[in-house]
């Protein structure tokens, strides 16, 4: 095997994404048909793989330097063309934060889908919008995209816990037995830990590359967390007794 | 200290701040969520409570209802038909003495029914429909004044506790239409309202104003009544121009 592929994909992060990928897929195929056409287990598992499969070809792209110089001069960027910062700003900041946006939207209560609905719109235009007119380019860090995606996620959580603490079906459940308290526990977690290193990742790369890279791995440690909250509700129709149904589980 | 370093501190501190704050809010909430689950469980012992308070009222209302009616019964209709074979078969006559036996006969079978009326089982039997029709049977045979009854859609059968209030609740309404409104009509309208199934009586008697208390309090009983079975109560009226009562359903 090339020592640099190796060294990309023998890194812990990798293995372990891997890993949670192959025990996600195990668990989504022992589930019933039924289980399998709901989307409270085929989003978890659509945002699980989807994560691995970007976070692979990521690394594929640092290891495939003529792939990535070759998109990077398509999109303008002629100065770094070993970032994949574009790619990253594509799965990472659009699509995954737009496919938790629907995951959150998930654990609400009818009557508040609708606010997430319109924050998903909303962040697309402004994407749209500050691409377009290049006030970010799409080959750099994009900190604007990245804090309203983040304040939009804030929003939903705050969302959910205003629910679990008012919505008479919230209040007859306990907490901590809620797939979806962890689910967005932990989402909480990542965009707030990771909202000012994200924000300021191109200046610490700047004037302390070793700190960014420190930084960055709250980042990482962040979502390894995330994806296991993924596996556990995928996995949680065979696992009884451990956590309680949602209360909007039908509505869902 | 340098500029530079400076910086690196504040992002440091501000994940920090962030990381803190957001497990702050975590823990915050789920202390709410225990505290107002309490609250919570209290409100619908509470309710629980009165629900069954409500009914067991309701059960001593018609209780009484019940052997005031028995009462009267034995006296005006069973003690005269015993008084009645009690001279046939005192009679030397063989067909004085048959009807005598008959009227016996008529005696038990009356007995009979009474003791029916005596335990709350017909309510099990009787459905919503048949109690409304069997009322305004009674009100009709009375001449006190005519009635009228409409169905939009079949209006099915409840549960015991609910059907109980809902009884106690339509003879309520009527007693109070013949008792102070003095109509020419009574009408029951069973009737749909978007999603909502409600139960329509109508008067075109005097009619009072609803906003005086002294009249309030009796609806307000009603009312109480309907919300503790899911279903609620509404009322309009003015002088001389009857009242609308609407009894919405539970679900």
């Amino acid at each position: 095997m090339d020592s640099r592929f190796s060294q990309i994909y023998l890194e812990p992060y990798f293995i372990l994404i891997n890993l949670l990928l192959i025990i996600g897929l195990i668990f989504f195929f022992r589930l019933n048909k039924d289980e399998r056409t709901n989307i409270y287990y085929w989003l978890p598992f659509l945002i699980l793989t989807f994560t691995v499969v970007y976070e692979d070809f990521a690394g594929y792209l640092v290891y495939n330097y003529e792939l990535n110089k070759w998109v990077n001069e398509i999109l303008g960027n002629e100065k770094n063309p070993n970032y994949n910062v574009w790619f990253y700003n594509f799965a990472n900041k659009y699509i995954a934060t737009a496919l938790y946006l629907f995951l959150i939207k998930t654990w609400l209560e009818p009557a508040k889908k609708k606010y997430i609905t319109w924050m998903i719109f909303f962040y697309f235009f402004v994407i749209l919008f500050l691409t377009g007119t290049g006030i970010e380019p799409v080959y750099l860090g994009q900190p604007i995209i990245f804090a309203i995606g983040a304040n939009m996620i804030l929003v939903g959580s705050g969302l959910y816990f205003i629910g679990l603490i008012s919505n008479e079906k919230y209040l007859e459940s306990n907490p901590l037995r809620l797939l979806s308290f962890w689910q967005m526990t932990f989402i909480l977690f990542t965009y707030s830990l990771t909202y000012i290193s994200s924000v300021s990742v191109t200046y610490l790369y700047s004037v302390n590359k070793q700190l960014g890279m420190s930084l960055f791995q709250i980042d990482w440690v962040m979502g390894v967390l995330n994806l296991s909250i993924l596996v556990l509700t995928i996995a949680s129709p065979k696992l009884p007794g451990i956590f309680e149904k949602e209360p909007y589980y039908a509505a869902s | 200290m340098q500029p530079v370093e400076d910086q690196i501190y504040v992002i440091i501190f501000a994940t920090l701040f962030l990381g803190g704050l957001m497990s702050s809010f975590v823990i915050a909430m789920v202390f709410i969520h225990r505290q107002r689950q309490v609250q919570n469980r209290q409100k619908l012992d509470q309710i629980k409570s009165e629900h069954e308070k409500t009914l067991l009222n309701i059960e001593n209302e018609i209780q009484q209802e019940t052997l005031s009616y028995v009462g009267r019964e034995l006296h005006d209709n069973i003690g005269q038909l015993l008084s009645l074979a009690k001279l046939y078969l005192g009679s030397s006559k063989p067909e004085k003495q048959s009807e005598g036996k008959e009227t016996i006969n008529q005696v038990i079978s009356e007995v009979r029914a009474l003791s029916k009326n005596l335990n709350l089982d017909w309510v099990e039997s009787l459905t919503i429909v048949e109690f409304i029709e069997q009322q305004l049977e009674k009100i009709e045979s009375t001449g006190y004044c005519k009635t009228k009854v409409a169905y939009e859609f079949e209006l099915g059968d409840f549960p015991k506790d609910q059907k109980l209030v809902l009884i106690r609740v339509i003879q309520e309404v009527l007693n109070n239409a013949m008792k102070h409104a003095s109509p020419d009509l009574i009408s029951i309208n069973v009737k749909r309202f978007g999603s909502d199934r409600v139960i329509e009586i109508k008067d075109n008697g005097k009619g009072f104003d609803t906003s005086l208390e002294s009249d309030g309090s009796g609806m307000f009983n009603l009312k109480k009544r309907m919300e503790t079975i899911g279903g609620d109560f509404s009322i309009t009226s003015s002088v001389g121009n009857g009242t609308l009562i609407h009894l919405m359903l539970p679900n």
